[in-house]
């Protein structure tokens, strides 16, 4: 039985030889056992691309350099040393040859690539890398593909007595992602994170193929976003004067974020998580630091935008656009999380508002919502909301249980074209496909990163953390995209992402809590889903490795021991 | 000149949070606090009076809070930060000078000294002044140098910087009399065997451990996993049983941090985990280790690779005794520990020659053990160590334990009472407040849905609602040490040391200094707990310590405004 053989094969091999690295796995791809290494002359070389693009060029020298300072040995027991004669001996790699397919006339950047709307995306490419030491082939219809190909080169390669080696050649990659949205939110608002802090996780993205960031900049705590025409709302409710993105840092995150084949979507929350803005704008918001707070938010302080107010209203739509001429994706987060019906039940000029418009609480939040997202579209920018609005959902109860009955059924007209972010459970993505609109998976029963730390509400002695347990990436890893969807809707599913909100970290623990965990995300919806935890392990471990001589803090998921003895930590081993 | 904070502007007669100075952690058994600012003067300096040779370690120490008190910079957790004492600094009264004395001998032995004596007799005491006078003089007394270094250390948290930098105290006038440690025993244990960390990274936790006035570093050096600790004689156990060359503690790295942990006011205890988790020897000594990497690894060890000393051998206890006493009598520490957690019975019934050497020697498992521990305990004893074992070997095991061992309770907080009714000495340890990797997943592979064994995580809040004296007899009261959270390290490393310990592990740091009770008589609580931890935690970050936020800043700028019914 040849299936039966060949496995056998593949589990005796995994014993002695270091596992591929490659994370995401790619979609089509054959390897052998040869041993080839670079030789110390080895260049990457566009070839026929007219007027290569710098980001093209930098993101050329950026693998070169990776080649030569990754220095990352083989997690196997001797770290490669009974490797040392075959690799001595191996062939040596001259060159990379990078070429475009198709129309090499127009090319774009992959800065133009990355950002353009999802479904324009192209991320494909061909990597060829024979084992006679002929030179490798990288092609792609895009620059962005290009990119993505590079990325899967750098991971190939191990170091060992001064030889950048692999023993696995040839490699025959074609590869695809099988979502076009793979991303990572942070949230900048509940403390602050240097600009330094958002690179540095940047890069550590676009080494696992995320290709967006989902940037939750803003919230009722701080408010660190300079906008354009309202630099009152930074300079009152910044955490201080240096805890501040200005338009130059902003353009900085986003040019280095697209030069690395990754969109910046924005978001500012409306109408609830707003009460940073009553420091400037006290006019605009309900119940600004009401107590006690379990009853007007779902954590402190609180303070929601006066929907049913006209001036809000039109403040709200002209802060958006403001905020999103700021970046360049086509898309542009409007939040509209966790809106607490209290907060406006308790507000007389919220009341007085709705009665004189003779509005309901939903009517008035449709009519806030719309003008918006119309302002947002007249600037070209698609919204992206919260699962909320169009959901009927259970009250997730965070803290209290005399907290609103928020959530109820808010039937808010959206454009088709809208992007839902479902968090509250990955239970809820049906209904919302139902209605017809695009989901991005952001479910915190599989991916919220800040889960398991405890509970941070002061005072609350025993209480551990509202989404227990700690998401282990082995339960990320185990999502499925389109459980309970039908074959039709299965293009409604853009892809996922992690989430690290952050009442509990900062630039301390940025990069421990976040890696190598998010890159499970990455992988589910580049390679699809379906994967064995066992399979990954070995591979996760690689990841995390290289990432720690990058200088990515990624934890060690297992004792070194284990890590360097793929298998033998597994249950029942 | 009244100063101030964010509570007192609303609520002040309700909550009274005011009259905490929010930067003590631990919290001091005594305190008057005053409502003064008093500025650092220019030539501000700390002087030494009275002592004829002043110990070089308590200079160094004088000359790192001296360097501290400039280099901090940490502006005040209010909203506006140093700005809003900036005003009132222009005309606050300065202090010249900080004058450290001793009381009594004029002859004062080394912070390091005092630091490693005997658990039982240890003077960690001191008192503070701090008075609100212009060019007023602060004292620092007690009746070792130890004392003195803690004093120092309350003293660096007592000041502020506003911003353009000038250092401030903000309560004075401030009076501590007679502070000393509710329990000698304030710990933390990093297990560096599961993954290996640098002598930068232990110092550097060292650092974090006397910000808050730790007393003993448990060093779980090495397991079954990997043998980073050069032992002399025995150059094999690290050249095989080490990740790699560059993974190993040296003989000069030990002292190196030995030194550094006892120059500031930290003993360290060494453990050699035995019987079990000492599969790694094998690497070097198969003839002394039974079931070495057996598989499946569950039926013989609590996790892989299995593996455990031959207890029945007599060469095996030899080989043992041999290890201890060649590292430990290089080590300061007055104790010594030989670990005994999880014993894995199935290992010895399925080792062919462990079985042959009971029957010859016509013993039983346990009555082998009692023989193999008896000759460890014996040979440390013998060069005037004190034993230190895991709780197993005083509850589960028929072993004869002398009765100065120390014995550290982890599987459980319920079995202290069990420790103790055997007379023996104990350290709290338990899982279920202390253990600082809870909860954080399954890290053994190939287990999609599984979580950490010890679920859930160990908040702060849990660990400082721990009594270490529940269900104890007044009688057993002096066993009691002490007690310490503990990093095992299968989901550590270097890149979240920090993170994973701080500031949580500073929780127990203040129960087993200030005890049940605060200055003002009220019992310890979270509430009036979390401000001075994130004061601990910002101020831990100002000296490059990767602490993590307890909450959002807007929270850590707002004391009480984010508790559950604010």
């Amino acid at each position: 039985m040849l299936p039966q053989a060949l496995v056998a094969l593949s589990l005796f091999l995994s014993a002695v030889q270091p596992a591929s690295a490659l994370w995401p796995q790619p979609r089509q791809i054959t390897t052998d056992q040869t041993a080839l290494k670079l030789s110390p002359g080895f260049d990457i070389k566009l070839t026929g691309i007219h007027n290569a693009p710098k980001d093209l060029t930098d993101a050329v020298s950026r693998t070169s350099s990776f080649l030569r300072k990754d220095k990352l040995e083989a997690l196997v027991v001797d770290r490669g040393a009974s490797s040392a004669k075959v690799v001595k001996a191996a062939k040596s790699l001259k060159a990379l040859r990078v070429s475009l397919t198709g129309d090499s006339k127009t090319v774009k950047s992959i800065s133009e690539e990355a950002t353009l709307p999802l479904e324009s995306r192209s991320e494909s490419y061909t990597l060829t890398i024979p084992a006679d030491g002929s030179d490798a082939t990288l092609q792609a219809n895009s620059t962005l593909g290009l990119f993505r190909g590079l990325t899967t080169f750098e991971q190939i390669w191990y170091e060992l007595d001064g030889n950048t080696y692999t023993l696995q050649a040839p490699f025959d990659i074609v590869d695809s992602p099988a979502y076009p949205y793979r991303g990572l939110m942070l949230d900048t608002a509940r403390n602050f994170f240097p600009v330094e802090d958002i690179k540095r996780t940047l890069d550590a993205m676009s080494w696992a193929k995320i290709n967006t960031f989902h940037w939750h900049v803003v919230d009722s705590q701080s408010f660190p976003l300079q906008i354009p025409g309202f630099m009152e709302l930074s300079q009152t409710a910044a955490y201080n004067s240096r805890a501040v993105y200005s338009p130059a840092d902003v353009k900085d995150v986003v040019s280095y974020a697209a030069a690395r084949g990754i969109d910046v979507i924005a978001e500012i929350d409306t109408p609830g998580h707003t009460a940073a803005i009553a420091k400037s704008h006290p006019e605009h918001i309900a119940c600004p630091e009401a107590s006690p707070w379990t009853q007007f938010a779902n954590e402190p302080p609180a303070g929601q935008l006066r929907l049913a107010n006209e001036q809000t209203t039109k403040f709200t739509s002209s802060l958006l656009t403001s905020a999103a001429s700021l970046f360049k994706s086509h898309y542009f987060g409007t939040g509209g999380d966790e809106i607490n019906l209290n907060c406006y039940a308790k507000d007389e000029q919220t009341q007085a508002e709705l009665t004189a418009q003779n509005k309901t609480i939903d009517s008035a939040l449709d009519a806030f919502t719309q003008a918006s997202h119309k302002a947002l579209k007249a600037v070209g920018k698609t919204p992206v909301v919260w699962e909320g609005k169009q959901t009927s959902l259970k009250n997730p109860h965070k803290y209290s249980s005399t907290s609103t009955e928020m959530l109820l059924v808010h039937p808010v007209t959206l454009d088709p074209e809208t992007l839902v972010l479902v968090w509250i459970s990955a239970d809820n993505v049906k209904s919302v496909v139902d209605k017809g609109f695009k989901v991005i998976h952001a479910a915190n029963d599989y991916f919220y990163l800040d889960c398991g730390g405890g509970g941070w509400v002061g005072q609350n002695v025993l209480g551990n953390s509202w989404c227990d347990p700690f998401k282990t990436w082995q339960k990320a890893y185990s999502f499925d995209p389109l459980a309970n969807l039908t074959p039709d809707q299965h293009h409604l599913v853009q892809g996922g992402q992690h989430l690290l909100w952050t009442e509990q970290s900062s630039p301390s623990n940025l990069d421990s809590t976040v890696w190598p965990r998010a890159a499970t995300s990455a992988e589910v919806f580049w390679s699809g889903p379906g994967g064995d935890v066992g399979a990954a392990l070995p591979r996760l471990h690689d990841l995390a490795y290289r990432y720690k001589q990058r200088g990515v803090r990624a934890i060690s998921l297992q004792p070194e021991w284990c890590a360097l003895r793929p298998g033998k930590c597994d249950l029942n081993a | 000149m009244k100063v101030p904070c964010f509570r007192a502007l609303i609520t002040v007669t309700v909550l009274g949070v005011c009259h905490s100075v929010h930067a003590l952690w631990p919290m001091p058994r005594n305190l008057e606090t005053g409502t003064t600012l008093v500025k650092l003067a220019p030539t501000f300096d700390i002087h030494v009076q009275g002592i004829s040779q002043v110990p070089q370690d308590l200079l160094d120490a004088i000359s790192r809070t001296k360097t501290r008190l400039g280099s901090d910079k940490l502006q005040r957790l209010v909203v506006g930060r140093g700005s809003v004492d900036k005003g009132s600094l222009a005309h606050a009264p300065s202090l010249s000078k900080l004058v450290l004395s001793v009381t009594g001998s004029k002859t004062v032995q080394s912070i390091m000294h005092e630091a490693t004596k005997d658990i039982a007799s240890r003077s960690e005491g001191y008192s503070l002044s701090l008075p609100s006078t212009n060019g007023g003089t602060a004292t620092i007394t007690a009746n070792s140098s130890l004392g003195l270094f803690r004093g120092l250390t309350t003293f660096e948290q007592l000041f502020y910087d506003d911003g353009t930098g000038v250092t401030y105290a903000y309560q004075a006038p401030v009076t501590i009399k007679n502070d000393s440690p509710a329990y000698p025993w304030r710990g933390f244990m990093l297990d560096t065997a599961r993954n290996f960390f640098a002598v930068s990274d232990i110092k550097r936790t060292l650092d974090a451990m006397r910000m808050v006035k730790m007393s003993q570093f448990h060093w779980h050096v090495v397991d079954s996993q990997s043998f980073p600790l050069t032992i002399p004689g025995f150059p094999e156990l690290t050249q095989k049983g080490a990740y790699s060359a560059d993974e190993i503690y040296s003989s000069a790295d030990i002292q190196v941090i030995v030194t550094y942990a006892g120059t500031r006011g930290i003993d360290v205890l060494v453990e050699i985990d035995t019987p079990g988790h000492t599969a790694v020897i094998s690497t070097s000594h198969p003839e002394h280790i039974a079931c070495a990497q057996a598989s499946p690894w569950e039926s013989f060890a609590n996790e892989p690779p299995a593996g455990q000393l031959r207890l029945a051998s007599a060469a095996t206890a030899n080989f043992t005794a041999s290890i201890i006493k060649n590292i430990a009598h290089t080590l300061p520490s007055t104790m010594f520990s030989t670990g005994g957690d999880e014993l894995n019975v199935n290992c010895y019934t399925q080792d062919a020659q462990t079985q042959a050497d009971l029957k010859a020697s016509g013993k039983t498992l346990e009555q082998a053990l009692d023989a193999f521990t008896q000759t460890t305990h014996g040979t440390l004893k013998a060069i005037g160590k004190t034993p230190v074992v895991w709780e197993e070997m005083a509850l589960e095991h028929q072993v004869t334990l002398s009765n100065e061992t120390i014995v550290m309770v982890w599987i459980s907080s319920q079995n202290a009472a069990a420790v103790t009714a055997k007379g023996l000495r104990l350290v709290h340890g338990p899982s279920d407040f202390f253990y600082l990797d809870c909860g954080a997943g399954e890290w053994i592979g190939n287990d999609s849905a599984g979580n950490s064994w010890c679920d859930p995580f160990k908040s702060w809040q849990k660990a400082y609602t721990f009594d270490p004296l529940a269900s104890l007899s007044a009688a057993e009261i002096p066993l009691v040490l002490g007690g310490q959270q503990l990093l095992w390290t299968e989901q550590s490393s270097p890149q979240n040391l920090d993170s994973i310990a701080w500031p949580r592990a500073a929780a127990s740091a203040e129960i087993f200094w200030t005890g049940s009770k605060l200055p003002d008589g009220t019992a310890i609580n979270v509430v009036n707990a979390l401000p001075r931890l994130h004061d601990l935690r910002f101020r831990m970050v100002q000296r490059g310590i990767n602490a993590i936020a307890l909450q959002p800043q807007w929270c850590a700028l707002r004391d009480g405004s984010c508790n559950l019914d604010s």
